[in-house]
């Protein structure tokens, strides 16, 4: 009976910790997004106010700007993230030194702080003494001076751009490991019946590796939607409005704005997105075994 | 005018070398109390702290001094305010003040009962401690704007330092003609409201306002759409470096240190900067200031920012609290941090040490500059909202500057329109 309940008994402290830093900030704020709390006027949250915060949020032009913003982001750096660690993972797949170098090297990105990219893409696109715009402005006069960042959708452009460059090492080395369990007699046997490399690669690896790329899909999605540090150091939000994003825009209704019940009801906004994208990935993959199983 | 200011400066300096010096309560009631102290990073705050003998041997109270840069710093009070309790005394930048209100204490009696001399504040600086009337944090640290120039390329280009902004048009496009500098240093990009600095000086120097009497936003009138289309202008013109529709003040300050850029209009404090061989290419003596310029026929403007010392509400040593509070706004104390040489500390908030005939020998004048805007500013009246009204005007502002919005009317009156649907 005590060996039963010893498990139980072991998972009670991580249950506790659980409980205290996430299912009670989750509960206390779906809470507040139905109260009023301005937190200029009151420490504690006041009276409840039904759906108020939700429909203030659809007719709030800022809020839909945020919502339009964070979707271009989302949908270009998801595309181009996994379709470029999925190119550099079939590069990288083979054995040999230099191979082994490149991985290494590329887990650098990875390894740096978004904010701290952000603050260095913001100096390397300074048109006066970034490397990167002096670059371009040396091999192609006609960039010598362009303003990167002060374009709204050059602006965006580089912000997707950073973090494509974080993400893309981490995704690569994902699709590493799927590539490495794929059976290499298929792809032999291919090559002996004359099959071009794109066609296996399109043919054979990529059927394979469905599972695999609709996880790094998901999950980028996901990281994607939450996208702040960069925001915050390399563009501020702007020009104009052009990459704020939801994720930013929360943080300034909450802790700019002293909206705190307004700002609950937008976090739970972001996360009903993200928990409507888990559930249809965890379909998807469901989906997925049982048609490998039949 | 001029020689009626500096008459009122040399009375100033007078009062200020005879400036009383801070005293203990007498009996040393708190003795054995401990006062924390939550205070933004700065070396100003830092000398205090290493004055802080003086302080805790007259009163047995002892002082324990905790620092947090200044982009964390909102987060940090506002999680004092909402969990409360481990600091006595909070330091809070002016436009913060009315939606942290709930963190302090009104401090006006205890204030006058130990004797604190609140005329020697300028009254742009007294005002952001003051809430619906009630004072509830000191002015420790403040600053205004001075226009910042490059001596040598000035005397090449033969022009002499701007005192209106149209002055400053004509000096920096003879600037560029002269050397490979851009013209002048300005901040267009989002950050804290970094790009209505200047804006608001061309603002109040067409006669405009943020709002009026009634609250109402007024930033739109014609007043405000000269005051924007001249400060976009310099975009046009290309006397501003390129990229400026993103600098934010730092960006500005960065060109002017590296040779980049001839003039910049920014807070005081920066000069340190300006000529410290490890942060900038400029010598001193490259380095000259003047007061902000000032639209053609209107009187000298400046833009004020205060930090204000405050006790909190929470406070289990609020008696401690205030009496430390009065020792920290001492003039003396002021003048000692601003006069030592081991230091080069130029934030000064009293009256008394602005005018201070000694002050100004030291720092080439720059406080008695100060002194003569402060003499004519009034400062801001920061309500709950600011954060927020802020962000929408930067956000105006910015689209502006970066084409992604041509209409200054229509951007203007979009602006006015989303301040007034504040909820």
């Amino acid at each position: 009976m005590q060996d039963r309940l010893l498990p139980y008994w072991l998972l009670i402290p991580a249950f506790i910790i659980v409980l205290a830093t996430t299912i009670y900030p989750l509960a206390y704020s779906f809470i507040t997004s139905f109260r009023v709390w301005d937190l200029t006027k009151s420490r504690r949250p006041e009276g409840f106010v039904g759906f108020d915060n939700y429909i203030y949020a659809a007719s709030e032009s800022a809020f839909l700007n945020s919502l339009w913003v964070t979707f271009i982001f989302v949908i270009t750096s998801v595309a181009l993230t996994v379709v470029l660690a999925m190119a550099l993972a079939l590069l990288l797949r083979r054995k040999g030194p230099m191979h082994t170098f490149t991985r290494i090297i590329l887990i650098l990105p990875f390894a740096m702080s978004p904010a701290l990219i952000g603050v260095s893409y913001r100096f390397m696109f300074n048109p006066e003494f970034g490397v990167i715009a002096n670059g371009l402005g040396a091999v192609f006069p006609s960039l010598q001076g362009v303003p990167w960042l002060a374009d709204p959708q050059l602006a965006m452009g580089i912000l997707v751009l950073t973090d494509v460059w974080h993400w893309t090492p981490y995704m690569t080395f994902m699709c590493l490991g799927g590539l490495a369990s794929i059976p290499k007699e298929t792809e032999e046997a291919a090559r002996i019946d004359g099959a071009s490399n794109l066609r296996i690669i399109f043919g054979i690896i990529l059927p394979q590796m469905r599972g695999v790329i609709l996880v790094m899909a998901v999950l980028k999605t996901i990281f994607a939607l939450k996208m702040f540090d960069q925001v915050v150091t390399l563009t501020g939000g702007g020009p104009g409005t052009s990459t704020e994003t939801l994720a930013y825009f929360i943080f300034n209704v909450g802790f700019r704005w002293f909206d705190m019940g307004y700002a609950s009801a937008l976090a739970w906004i972001l996360t009903l997105i993200m928990m409507f994208i888990s559930i249809w990935y965890v379909r998807m993959l469901l989906s997925d075994r049982k048609m490998a199983t039949a | 005018m001029k020689l009626f200011t500096s008459a009122i400066a040399i009375a100033a300096s007078l009062y200020g070398a005879q400036a009383f010096a801070w005293e203990a309560t007498e009996g040393r009631p708190y003795e054995g109390q401990t006062v924390t102290v939550l205070a933004v990073t700065s070396s100003q705050f830092a000398a205090h702290e290493a004055r802080l003998a003086e302080f805790e041997d007259a009163t047995g109270i002892d002082v324990v001094y905790d620092y947090v840069p200044f982009p964390n710093m909102k987060e940090a009070l506002t999680t004092e305010m909402v969990a409360g309790g481990d600091y006595d005394v909070v330091s809070v930048m002016d436009q913060w003040v009315s939606s942290l209100q709930m963190l302090m204490q009104p401090i006006g009696p205890e204030m006058e009962a130990l004797g604190v001399d609140l005329s020697d504040f300028p009254a742009a600086h007294m005002r952001h401690g003051m809430v619906d009337g009630e004072l509830i944090g000191l002015p420790v640290r403040g600053h205004v704007q001075l226009l910042f120039y490059r001596t040598d390329l000035l005397e090449a280009a033969g022009v002499t330092p701007p005192q209106t902004w149209e002055e400053m048009v004509t000096a920096a496009n003879a600037i560029q003609d002269s050397s490979d500098a851009s013209g002048v240093a300005l901040p267009y990009g989002k950050l804290n409201g970094q790009n209505l600095m200047v804006w608001m000086n061309l603002l109040w120097g067409n006669g405009g306002d943020l709002f009026d009497a009634d609250g109402n936003a007024v930033f739109n009138s014609e007043a405000g759409v000269a005051a924007t289309e001249t400060y976009i202008s310099y975009l046009a013109e290309e006397i501003v470096p390129a990229g400026s529709a993103v600098f934010v003040e730092q960006d500005a300050v960065t060109s002017f240190k590296q040779g980049n850029s001839a003039m910049l209009p920014v807070w005081w404090w920066v000069r340190s900067q300006l000529s410290d061989p490890e942060q900038s290419t400029l010598t001193a003596e490259q380095v000259g200031f003047t007061a902000l310029p000032a639209v053609s026929g209107s009187d000298r403007t400046t833009f004020t920012n205060t930090w204000v010392f405050g006790v909190t509400q929470e406070s289990d040593s609020k008696d401690a609290a205030t009496e430390f509070l009065s020792w920290l706004t001492d003039p003396a104390l002021e003048r000692d941090v601003l006069l030592d040489p081991e230091l080069t500390e130029v934030v000064a908030v009293h009256m008394s040490n602005l005018t201070d005939a000694e002050v100004n020998e030291r720092w080439g004048g720059m406080h008695q500059a100060a002194a003569d805007a402060l003499a004519t500013a009034d400062g801001i009246e920061f309500g709950d909202n600011w954060p927020r009204i802020v962000l929408i005007l930067e956000t105006a502002i910015s689209s502006l500057a970066s084409g992604e919005e041509t209409d200054v009317q229509a951007a203007l009156d979009k602006a006015a329109e989303d301040v007034a649907a504040i909820r």
